[in-house]
């Protein structure tokens, strides 16, 4: 049949079964009213409605609109209603700044509907006012039989009754089996597994005491906190926070302990104020330090509220930052009043035992700084648009906000805001300074050693070896223009070397050190010119000078252009012990072209260097320092050249070089090498000991007033005295540099006046934690290093408050998460929202009773998952194959749980499967997050997770969106496919698993294995059929262990089936 | 009754409201999900998006005021009052205090000369005289401006929210969920070039709906195209074959399926994509004169060319939206807030020739009238100098244009004041863009709505009728 008579047909018959739903006595019934029904509650409703009345008026009803006189039934043109969204001025409705108005269609409905008599059904119900609002009302738990029945079976066994519909049979028990270990564990069942005779609830309390519980389980709470690892611009940190890692061990950790969600929700939102001593319980504060944000504070504010509120109360908080909600009881201020809660915080790293360097390790978590930060209310959103007439207090939707806890400070230990009065801090910052007084003392002891061996030289200062004595040179002038090679003039290293047209060429673009030497010593200042053409190459393309290269090549200091495409330039640079620098300030962007003629002059005096490029000054730059004799070379890296010509001579001291205007780089001066140098050293690293340790007393003797203020004394005088002795040594090992010497003796000069100021001086906290940056103007030098010693409750106020057996939403949210996650589906259909747009679920009974016992039982996640996967419900068979007709046509979406809804594999649980079968999967719990890569045998939960970073075969099959993922999607796309077939993991596992499967009956062991059930006969003969034909393929092919080759082919087939990913 | 009113094949099914079943019977297609197509005039989209805001004075809105102004501060001119608060406050900043992004006022003159092109005379810069050469066939658009004045602008030029609102689908994956395909063997969304601030397309219509990313390596072209192991051709088909046949057994277990009935499908059209994916950018077949007329005969122009030549190899067979990214790095590459000169003479090298060699390939093959190619920008570059020699991120006014799929050639829409600062005429927010090119499409963006993700007016947009023939 023709396609469009076939939908016609359809829709004829779709429009008439939608009349025949209609209501019998309609006869007042128009079809109009709908409509307008729709279009005044996107218009209007929100201020003329349930949620606010404004002018008393409200239009949810006809009888409302009658009784609030703005229609006339059969009179449009006189209806107040009519009159207003046809005003073009202020009496606009909607107002001017609160929507469009409404267009031509829709006021001509309005009026058609009003003319014809303003028609509804009868006995229109009056929509209930927010507080009525099935989800802000407590759950209760419903009156049960006195057996031990599953309340599940029992309440839903009672709706099904009411419909009549009968549920299905249990699936065979190897597919029960298989959806239970990958639901608790995320891991399939091996062959003995399967087998497994024990009563069900045995296996089910032996898999929740398995530590891969937790981490299955906290893949998907990752995913609904949104679990992000620290990105941003190449090196710089924008959002989340480095060693993120901790908190996900956290979430792991806890709750492979059965801690309580109660217990997770404040640990996550307030540790620090609940346990500030704790850094294991702190590490739960990733939860708002993932929202950090570098640039924006309203946008790290905005994720904060948006999420805090989505995740744990299912309320769509956002949605009030510009104008009051428009569907919930969600005022403007309730928005910046939740703001207010988070205002003071900021985050910081703090360190770690056995770890000072916070890009090896840190726990990043929050604190509140800013105790005394203003929330102000931004008329309508806009953060350049603050209110500055009033602050807005912290506080919770007044809709809710009766059993709010009143906001009390915490008073924060020693522990908290100084973490350098931490036992561990003290050990680790100290130890290295120990070492270094050992250290120095063996120096010491080599140094006298020395000094007794040898006899005395009379020593040569550095900085005669420093001046350039140009007047003891003679005169030095060469000059080449390559008209034919003169191998005695030039060593020419590399193959690539050709002597045509009036040049030399490099024809090799090679990053080897292929180079032309010119074998005579160049004077320490000269000049030289060059005229040069690149003329190709690959990436960067630079044609290099360098001079003063030494012997082993790791010390240079050279000048090069460079034609790379992006960032042409000429650059001044240096070697020092193998390494290259090129510093910014050595850098002249210019746009260097193949094929044109350069003439680039170099002149060097001491460490002064100047360039031309056609004439036209580039650049000065000072070089660190220069070594007297060491070769000066011509090269190209990545890129071929043609050198014209070529001369140096020494340079005149009449010329003058133009100075740096930059700062000098610090020029690598090595210590005098003495007896009393090292005696001096010695003195300054023991006094560095003294000083600190005294430094670390005091930290530690904060919370006593009086002995802290004793010990800060010591502490301070110590340090000055630390500080001369550093002084007096760096000025007798750097005796011969004069700005060395003087910013020694500066130091010295501070010291004793800090040494006369007993009373007034204080020492210098160290600084052993890393706060992230406000904003890329500040630097992190300028925080303190210690942190308010008060905490504003704030943050606690609010977990105690969402976690209150009085908050309504809590556990319903968390139940219905837990539910979808087991069932496929929950029983609240919008998991994010559950305002009053989410009207009661079906199983509203159900729902409410499970969150009433997930209170009563401490919150406890074990005690909910093990309700539900030992219920009936939850093993019923997932085929809806030879169900009752009526209960398939009276609940053909499930609604009433008489099957199981067949699910698919998560990402994580398709990966962690594929190697766990293959016994490859490493189940080392914790630890930092890995980069993805096809090598890693670690559950796929440690994969680094981020904007930038996601392994590639996770991403395929619909990993967690970082920026929100209240409920993974699920898709079927040929990439799928193509990722399963083709990527290297599943190739690789196959064989594995082939090679481990050792049976008679391999197909049936594979089929069960893989699948959960034995083949069919149909389906047996299938597999055994190619598996013979796969053979027959590897030995025409010529490829050895033609029978395993062929088992991994049935393997990797079987894993690509569609039973593999799904969980039925 | 609408006619409009949108069909959603929801997770519980088929939903249908009622229709007026005239206009099923006039000749309409039914689209993908259930959406009535309306006289379409185009089948494909070619969208070519170059990555960093391209100067608009400096490209298809030449300004020689800004030559008589140079050096002059704004202030000090007739345009002082570009620089009023009120014209500026509709931006919403990203970055608080950035470096970027600033009021520029030291008028900067321009750095290429311009011509006029074709028959319609219509200016374009000298930085991209092939272009300019098939202007007769292109509606360049003056006046489009955006909200974001940082880089997020590229997600706000393909989905039309500002980054800092929650994600929504880009016109993209609108198209890719509106249309049926029209070859089996193929994605029907194809994706090419760099990507940074959002990689994926579908977001809350789902991962169904992203761009399929290829790369021009005929032995790579796209994730997972070949074994990584050691498989040969006919182990590969024996496996598929058996997936294919056992899967089809499961049928008969499990009727109704639709998950399985799905998977079945993309398993075949996986099987199908690993030859056909690498047939399409392999351009063994292309004459020599096609190839050069992309550019493959220059260094510069090659890489584009090959992605543009792939683009119409793709759109031939039925490919429904090709997004080709040009300028790498996080910001993009046209991103000059220095060098200008240097910087966008290059990149508009690479471009310009192959760009009109697609032109005019497609118009000679008779493509041109069913393919609508878009090059646009996220924003333009401020009148004013940044650093020297460079502009800064201009979001009040900027050019694209666009060509074939029914618009109009050689016909400029809208206009700018004379130092390129705000639009003077038809004023133009980026969703109006997409709605000009689902209406040639056939589709109504009113009828794109999915439950639970309401969309604005300013989502939806307005086609620019001028343009359209």
């Amino acid at each position: 049949m023709d396609i469009r008579l076939g939908i016609f047909l359809v829709l004829i018959s779709s429009v008439i079964s939608v009349a025949e739903e209609k209501k019998p006595g309609s006869a007042e019934h128009n079809e109009d009213y709908d409509e307008v029904k729709s279009l005044l509650a996107a218009k209007c409703y929100s201020c003329h409605g349930a949620l606010k009345q404004k002018a008393k008026l409200r239009l949810d009803t006809r009888d409302l609109m009658l009784k609030g006189e703005v229609i006339v039934p059969g009179q449009a043109t006189k209806s107040l209603l009519i009159e207003r969204v046809e005003d073009m001025g202020e009496d606009r409705m909607p107002p001017l700044e609160d929507g469009a108005a409404l267009n031509p269609e829709e006021i001509a409905l309005l009026r058609r509907w009003i003319d014809s008599g303003a028609k509804a059904p009868a006995g229109e119900p009056v929509p209930l006012g927010p507080s009525e609002h099935w989800a802000f009302k407590a759950p209760k738990r419903s009156v049960l039989p006195g057996n031990n029945a599953n309340p599940i079976d029992i309440l839903l066994e009672k709706s099904r009754a009411k419909l009549g519909l009968k549920m299905q049979a249990q699936p065979e028990r190897t597919i029960l089996i298989r959806r239970l270990y990958l639901d608790l564990i995320g891991l399939p069942p091996t062959h003995k597994q399967l087998h497994d005779t024990r009563a069900w609830e045995s296996i089910v309390d032996e898999l929740l005491a398995s530590p891969q519980h937790g981490e299955r389980w906290a893949r998907h709470w990752m995913d609904v906190w949104r679990y992000s690892d620290w990105y941003g611009l190449d090196k710089q940190l924008r959002n989340s926070q480095k060693h993120i890692w901790r908190w996900r061990d956290w979430i792991v950790q806890s709750l492979n302990n059965d801690k309580g969600y109660d217990s997770m929700i404040q640990e996550m939102l307030a540790a620090d104020e609940l346990a500030p001593s704790d850094p294991s319980a702190i590490r739960a504060t990733g939860f708002l330090a993932r929202n950090y944000y570098l640039f924006n504070r309203t946008t790290w504010l905005d994720a904060t509220i948006e999420h805090t509120a989505k995740a744990f109360i299912g309320l769509t908080l956002n949605c009030a930052k510009c104008h009051d909600h428009k569907y919930d009881p969600i005022t403007h201020e309730d928005y910046y009043r939740f703001r207010a809660i988070f205002e003071p915080h900021q985050v910081r790293l703090d360190p770690v035992p056995g770890e000072t360097d916070f890009e090896k390790d840190g726990l990043p978590r929050v604190f509140d700084d800013h105790l005394d930060a203003p929330t102000h209310l931004h008329i309508r959103g806009d953060p350049k648009n603050p209110d500055k007439s009033h602050i807005m207090e912290p506080g919770v939707p007044g809709i809710l906000a009766d059993f709010a806890p009143l906001v009390e400070s915490v008073k924060l230990p020693a522990y908290a805001y100084a973490p350098a009065s931490r036992n561990y801090v003290q050990k680790d910052r100290l130890d290295p300074v120990r070492t270094e007084v050992e250290t120095v003392k063996k120096e010491l002891t080599e140094a006298r050693k020395k000094a007794v061996e040898t006899p005395k030289e009379e020593p040569k200062p550095k900085s005669e070896k420093e001046t350039s004595p140009e007047q003891h040179q003679p005169q030095f002038t060469f000059k080449d223009d390559f008209g034919k090679p003169n191998p005695e003039l030039w060593e020419l290293i590399g193959k690539g070397w050709e002597y045509k047209g009036g040049a030399v060429h490099q024809t090799n673009a090679t990053r080897d050190t292929d180079r032309l030497i010119l074998r005579s010593q160049v004077p320490r200042d000269f000049e030289m010119t060059c005229n040069y053409t690149h003329t190709g190459g690959a990436t960067y393309k630079s044609v290099t000078f360098r001079f003063d290269v030494s012997a082993d090549r790791k010390y240079a200091n050279y000048v090069y252009t460079s034609a790379h495409a992006p960032q042409p330039k000429l650059q001044v640079a240096y070697s020092r012990g193998g390494k290259s620098t090129y510093p910014s300030q050595g850098l002249v962007a210019q746009p260097i072209e193949i094929g044109k003629l350069y003439t680039m002059r170099i002149a060097v005096r001491d460490r002064l260097v100047n360039v031309w490029l056609n004439n036209k000054f580039q650049i000065a730059y000072l070089l660190p320092d220069r070594k007297s004799s060491g070769k000066l070379e011509l090269s190209g890296f990545d890129a071929t050249v043609a050198f014209n010509d070529f001369s140096v001579r020494s340079l005149p001291s009449e010329v003058e070089l133009t100075n740096t205007k930059n700062k000098e780089p610090p020029p690598d001066l090595k210590p005098i090498d003495s007896v009393e140098v090292y005696e001096a050293k010695l003195a300054a690293a023991e006094a560095k000991l003294a000083s600190s340790q005294a430094i670390f007393t005091a930290e530690q003797a904060r919370g006593n007033a009086n002995a802290y203020k004793q010990a800060s004394k010591r502490a301070a005088l110590l340090e000055a005295k630390a500080l001369k002795a550093a002084g007096k040594y760096e000025s007798k090992a750097f005796a011969t540099d004069a700005g060395k010497v003087k910013a020694a003796q500066a130091k010295i000069a501070k010291a004793e006046k800090k040494l006369t100021e007993t009373d007034k001086a204080t020492y210098t906290p160290p600084r052993v934690s890393k706060k992230a940056l406000e904003t890329p103007a500040h630097k992190e030098e300028q925080y303190p290093s210690t942190y308010p010693t008060t905490s504003t409750g704030r943050r606690l106020a609010l977990a105690r408050w969402i976690t209150s057996p009085k908050n309504p939403l809590t556990s319903r949210v968390i139940v219905n998460h837990v539910w979808l996650r087991h069932f496929g589906e929950p029983l609240v259909e919008t998991v994010d929202d559950f305002g009053l747009r989410a009207k009661p679920p079906v199983q509203q009974i159900l729902l409410d009773h499970l969150a009433a016992n997930f209170i009563e039982n401490g919150w406890s996640f074990r005690n909910l998952h093990r309700l539900i996967v030992t219920s009936e419900t939850y093993r019923l068979s997932s085929n809806p194959t030879g169900a009752n007709a009526k209960t398939k046509a009276a609940d053909p979406d499930n609604q009433f749980y008489w099957r199981m809804n067949v699910q698919r594999m998560d990402s994580q649980v398709i990966r962690d499967s594929l190697l766990h079968l293959a016994g490859t999967l490493n189940l080392t719990l914790g630890g930092p997050s890995l980069n993805p890569d096809n090598a890693v045998r670690r559950r796929s939960i440690y994969f680094k997770h981020s904007r930038d970073q996601q392994d590639k075969f996770l991403k395929t099959f619909n990993d967690a969106d970082h920026l929100q993922c209240y409920r993974r999607s699920e898709s079927i796309v040929p990439q799928q496919a193509l990722a399963l077939s083709n990527g290297k993991v599943p190739i690789e596992m196959a064989e594995k698993i082939a090679g481990l499967v050792n049976s008679e009956d391999f197909v049936g062991m594979v089929f069960e294995l893989l699948l959960g059930r034995r083949p069919d006969v149909a389906e047996r003969r299938e597999c055994e059929t190619t598996l013979a034909d796969l053979e027959a393929a590897a030995i025409e092919a010529k490829k050895p262990n033609a029978t395993q080759r062929a088992r991994r082919g049935l393997v990797h087939a079987l894993l690509n089936h569609n039973d593999f990913v799904s969980i039925r | 009754m609408d006619i409009n009113r949108k069909l959603f094949l929801g997770r519980s099914g088929l939903g249908f409201g009622s229709l007026a079943l005239s206009t099923i019977l006039e000749g309409a297609e039914l689209g993908m999900n259930g959406l009535i197509r309306v006289a379409p005039k185009a089948k494909s989209v070619i969208w070519l998006f170059m990555r960093g805001g391209v100067s608009h004075m400096e490209s298809f809105d030449p300004k020689p005021a800004l030559n008589e102004l140079a050096g002059k501060s704004i202030g000090d001119t007739r345009f002082k009052y570009v620089q009023d608060p009120e014209h500026l406050k509709k931006v919403r900043v990203v970055v608080v205090n950035d470096a970027n992004g600033r009021q520029r006022n030291k008028l900067y003159p321009l750095q290429v000369g311009y011509k006029k092109y074709g028959q319609s005379g219509i200016e374009v810069s000298d930085w991209f005289p092939n272009i300019g050469s098939c202007i007769d066939d292109i509606a360049v658009i003056r006046s489009m401006w955006t909200t974001d004045d940082n880089h997020g602008a590229q997600v706000q030029f393909h989905s039309g929210r500002h980054m800092l609102d929650p994600r929504v689908p880009t016109i993209g994956a609108w198209v890719n969920w509106g249309l049926g395909t029209l070859n089996e063997n193929l994605p029907q969304f194809i994706g090419m070039g760099p990507r940074f601030f959002d990689r994926s397309d579908g977001h809350y219509l789902g991962p169904a709906y992203d761009e399929v990313k290829l790369k021009i390596d005929p032995k790579n072209p796209l994730d997972y195209a070949k074994p990584q192991g050691d498989i040969t051709v006919e182990e590969q088909r024996l496996g598929f074959g058996l997936v294919n046949r056992l899967n089809l057994l499961s049928q008969s277990r499990y009727p109704d399926d639709a998950k399985l009935d799905a998977r079945i499908k993309s398993y075949e059209l996986a099987y199908r994509m690993q030859t056909s994916v690498p047939g399409v950018v392999n351009f063994d077949k292309e004459t020599e004169a096609t190839k050069k007329l992309y550019g493959f005969d220059q260094n510069e122009t090659r890489p584009f060319g090959q992605q543009l030549l792939a683009a119409r190899r793709f759109v031939e067979r039925g490919v429904r939206f090709i997004q080709i990214m040009h300028g790498g790095g996080a910001a993009g590459a046209w991103d000059q807030h220095s060098n200008l000169k240097s910087g966008h003479a290059k990149l508009a090298m690479q471009v310009d020739r192959p760009v009109a060699g697609l032109l005019k390939d497609l118009k000679s093959r008779g493509l041109l009238e069913e393919t609508l190619v878009v090059f646009a920008t996220e924003f333009g570059r401020t009148p004013g100098s940044q650093s020297s020699n460079g502009r800064d991120h201009h979001p009040y006014a900027f050019s694209v244009w666009m060509a074939g799929g029914g618009i109009k050639g050689g016909v400029i829409h809208g206009a700018t004041d004379d130092i390129g600062f705000h639009p003077t005429e038809n004023p133009h927010y980026v969703t109006d863009v997409h709605a000009t090119l689902l209406h040639q499409l056939g589709l109504d963006p009113h009828s794109m709505e999915v439950p639970g993700h309401k969309r604005l007016e300013k989502d939806f947009g307005h086609p620019i009728q001028n343009i359209i023939a």
